[in-house]
C-alpha cells in the first residue's frame, strides 16, 4: 500500500455523521469528567426539604431526588468517578492483553496454547461477581472493584490482537519484508503493529463501553462508594426506591448511561467500517488463517471423499 | 434428507465415520482436560482472594473484647488459617468437592445450605430468560426476515439496536415502571417458590426473566434475520416454492433449520452469562438470590460465603459453557466449538 492511498483512519471516520455525533457526546462526557463538579449549577450534596421529587423545571433542570438534591448537579459531579474507574479497567486490560496478544504469535506453540487456555478460563468468569468478591477481600472501594473487571477484560484484548497479528504476520508483504532483511522487531513494529492498531482501537472503544456499564452497575449495587458521594448508578438506585412517587426519575440516569455506552459502541462501529478491521473484533476460538497453504482441515477432506 | 443418508451409509464409508467419531471423542476428552485445568485455576483464584484479604477472621468472630492474641491464635488453628496457602487451598478444595463449603463466620449456617436455598431463584430466572429470548428473538427475527425491507423489518431492527445498548438493569427498571408501577399488572419485587403455586411463581419471575431476556433476544433476532435473509434467497427455497409447498412449511422445515446455527451459538454463549446477569435482575427486583447473598457477605467480609458463591457460580458458568460449546460443535461442524 503506498502512502498516497492510505487514509489516516481517524479523519475518515469523522466523515460519518454517526461518528461525529458519538465523538461530540464523548467530548461532553470527558469535559464533564474534568470540570463536572465545578460546572454543576448547584451543590450535589445540598439537601432541600422543600423540593422533594420535583420534576424538571427551570430551577432544577432535571428535577430533584428524595432529599431535594439537584439531579443534574449530582450526575455532573458523579461523572468523574465513573469515567476514571472505567478508564482504569480498560487500561489494565489493554496493558496486559494487547502486548501479550501480539507477542504470543511469535513466542512459540506452547506459550500460545497455554496463554489461550488461560484466556479461555478468564473469559468465562463473571466479572461482576469477582468485582464484588474483591471488595470483600481488599476493602470497599471502586478502584479495587474495577481491578478484576480490568483483568477480565485482558483476554478480550489478547484474543483480538492475537487474531489480528496472526492474520497480518502471515501476509505476503511481511514475508517480503523479512526476505529483504528486516529484523523481526522491525517487521513487527512497522508492518504488523501498524495494521493491528485499528483493531485494538475498536476493541478499546467496545471495552470502554463494557467497563462503563460495569461501573454503573457496581455503583448501582452500592459497591465502592459511601452514600452521599454522587455516582451515576447511585442516582439510579436511589430513584428505584421511590418509583411510586416519581416513576420518571430513573429514566434520566438510565438515559445518560445508555447514551454514553451507545456513543462508544457507535464510534467502534464507525471505526470498524472505515478502518476495515472487518470481523476481527469478534474473538474467534482458534483462527486458522493461512495465506499460501492449500492444505485442508482433516474433516473437510473427509466430507469431500464422502461426497465423491 | 433421510434418503440421502440411507444411500451414503454404505459399508465402504465406515472408516471416515469411525475417524469422525474418534475426532468427536478426542474433542470431548480435550475439552474435559481443559475444563479441569480451568476449574482448578478459577477455584485457586477464588480461594486466594479470601486469603489475600487483610481482614482477621478470628478477631472478627471473637469480637472486640474476647480477641486476645492467644484466643485468636487458637481459633486460627481450629479454622486451619495458620497453615500455608497451598495447604489451606487443598483442604478447602477437597472439602468443596464433597459439598462442604465451610461455615459462615457470623451465622454459623453451612455455606452450601445457604447457596442451595438461593440457587433456585437464579436458575428459574435464567431458564425463564432463555425461553423468553428464544420466543421473542426467534419470532422477531423470523418476521423481520420474511417482511424484509418493510416497515416491520425496520421497526424490529430499530427496537433491537435500542434494546441492545441498554444494560439489563436499566431494562429491568423500565419494565418495573411499565408493568408494576403504572399498570399494576405484575409484582415489582419479591419471590415465591414454585411450591407456593405455579401462578404466583411465574408472576414473580416473569419480569426479571424478561429484563434478562430482552438484550439477548435483540442479538438473537438480529443474527437470525441476517442468516434467514440469506437462506431465503437460496435456490432450494425457490425450488420448494415452485413445487408448491406451503410457505409456512418451507420457512420452518427448510429455512429456519439451516439459518438457526449462528443464532443458537449466540444463545449458547449467552446462557452462562445470564446466570451471572441474574444478579442485575435480583438487584432491581429485590429477589433473594445468589447475588444478594454475595453482596451481603461481601459487606460483612464473610469470606467463606464469598468463596463458596464465587466457586459455585464460576463452576456453573464454566461447565455449562463447555457443554454448550461441545454440543454446538457437534451439531454444526463449521462452528468453532472446541474447548470452553
Amino acid at each position: 500500500m503506498t502512502r498516497t492511498t492510505r487514509r489516516a483512519p481517524g479523519s475518515s471516520v469523522l466523515r460519518l455523521p454517526s461518528a461525529r455525533i458519538a465523538v461530540a457526546i464523548l467530548a461532553v462526557i470527558v469535559s464533564l469528567a474534568i470540570f463536572g463538579s465545578t460546572l454543576a449549577p448547584q451543590s450535589p450534596l445540598a439537601i432541600d426539604a422543600g423540593a422533594l421529587y420535583k420534576g424538571p423545571s427551570l430551577h432544577h433542570l432535571l428535577g430533584t431526588d428524595y432529599l431535594g438534591r439537584d439531579v443534574l448537579s449530582r450526575l455532573m459531579a458523579g461523572t468523574r468517578l465513573s469515567v476514571l474507574t472505567a478508564f482504569e479497567a480498560v487500561a489494565i486490560g489493554l496493558v496486559i492483553g494487547a502486548p501479550l496478544g501480539v507477542a504470543t504469535v511469535f513466542l512459540g506453540r506452547w506459550f500460545d496454547f497455554s496463554a489461550n487456555r488461560v484466556a479461555d478460563a478468564l473469559m468465562t468468569l463473571p466479572s461482576i461477581f469477582f468485582a464484588v468478591a474483591v471488595t470483600a477481600a481488599l476493602g470497599n472501594g471502586l478502584v479495587q472493584a474495577m481491578l478484576p473487571v480490568g483483568i477480565l477484560l485482558a483476554p478480550v484484548f489478547f484474543r483480538v490482537s492475537r487474531a489480528a497479528t496472526l492474520e497480518f504476520s502471515r501476509a505476503q508483504y511481511v514475508e517480503a519484508a523479512e526476505l529483504l532483511g528486516g529484523s523481526k522487531l522491525h517487521v513487527i513494529r512497522v508492518h504488523v503493529l501498524r495494521k493491528v492498531l485499528p483493531t485494538i482501537a475498536v476493541t478499546t472503544a467496545t471495552a470502554a463501553a463494557g467497563a462503563l456499564l460495569a461501573v454503573s452497575f457496581l455503583t448501582f449495587l452500592g459497591i465502592g462508594v459511601q452514600p452521599p458521594t454522587p455516582t451515576w448508578g447511585g442516582v439510579l438506585s436511589s430513584d428505584l426506591d421511590y418509583l411510586n412517587l416519581a416513576p420518571w426519575a430513573p429514566f434520566i440516569p438510565g438515559a445518560l448511561i445508555a447514551i454514553t455506552v451507545g456513543a462508544l459502541n457507535a464510534l467502534a462501529d464507525a471505526y470498524r467500517d472505515r478502518a476495515g478491521a472487518g470481523e476481527l473484533h469478534s474473538p474467534v476460538a482458534d483462527p486458522v488463517i493461512k495465506t499460501h497453504s492449500t492444505l485442508q482441515p482433516l474433516e473437510a477432506a473427509d466430507d469431500r471423499q464422502t461426497a465423491a | 434428507m433421510a434418503v440421502a443418508e440411507l444411500t451414503t451409509a454404505g459399508g465402504a464409508l465406515a472408516a471416515p465415520r469411525r475417524r469422525r467419531t474418534r475426532a468427536a471423542a478426542s474433542r470431548i476428552a480435550g475439552g474435559l482436560a481443559v475444563l479441569i485445568t480451568i476449574l482448578l485455576l478459577s477455584s485457586f483464584i477464588t480461594y486466594s482472594l479470601g486469603a489475600l484479604s487483610n481482614s482477621n477472621p478470628a478477631a472478627t468472630i471473637l469480637g472486640q473484647d474476647a480477641a486476645t492474641p492467644a484466643a485468636v491464635a487458637h481459633l486460627d488453628h481450629v479454622l486451619g488459617l495458620d497453615k500455608p496457602l497451598p495447604v489451606q487451598y487443598g483442604n478447602w478444595l477437597s472439602q468443596a468437592v464433597r459439598g462442604n463449603l465451610g461455615v459462615s463466620y457470623f451465622t454459623q449456617i453451612p455455606v452450601s445450605q445457604s447457596i442451595a436455598q438461593r440457587l433456585p431463584v437464579d436458575l428459574s430466572i435464567a431458564i425463564g430468560a432463555i425461553i423468553l429470548a428464544v420466543l421473542i428473538g426467534g419470532t422477531a427475527g423470523t418476521v423481520a426476515a420474511v417482511r424484509r425491507g418493510g416497515w416491520t423489518d425496520r421497526g424490529v431492527t430499530l427496537a433491537c439496536s435500542a434494546v441492545s445498548t441498554l444494560p439489563a438493569f436499566v431494562v429491568g427498571i423500565i419494565l418495573v415502571v411499565a408493568f408494576a408501577v403504572t399498570a399494576h399488572a405484575l409484582p415489582a419485587n419479591g419471590y415465591t417458590g414454585p411450591s407456593a403455586g405455579i401462578g404466583p411463581w411465574l408472576a414473580h419471575i416473569l419480569l426479571p426473566s424478561l429484563a434478562l431476556a430482552l438484550p439477548v433476544a435483540a442479538d438473537v433476532a438480529r443474527q437470525l434475520r441476517t442468516s434467514l435473509v440469506s437462506v431465503l434467497e437460496q435456490n432450494y427455497i425457490t425450488g420448494a416454492r415452485v413445487r408448491g409447498l406451503p410457505y409456512r412449511r418451507i420457512l420452518i422445515r427448510h429455512a429456519l433449520r439451516n439459518a438457526a446455527g449462528p443464532a443458537l451459538t449466540i444463545l449458547g454463549n449467552d446462557f452462562p452469562l445470564m446466570l451471572a446477569g441474574a444478579v442485575a435482575a435480583e438487584a432491581v427486583f429485590s429477589l433473594p438470590g445468589l447475588g444478594q447473598l454475595l453482596l451481603e457477605s461481601a459487606q460483612t467480609r464473610d469470606i467463606p460465603v464469598v468463596q463458596g458463591v464465587l466457586l459455585v457460580v464460576s463452576t456453573f458458568v464454566i461447565v455449562i459453557n463447555l457443554l454448550v460449546n461441545t454440543a454446538l460443535g457437534l451439531l454444526y461442524r463449521s462452528a468453532d466449538g472446541v474447548g470452553v
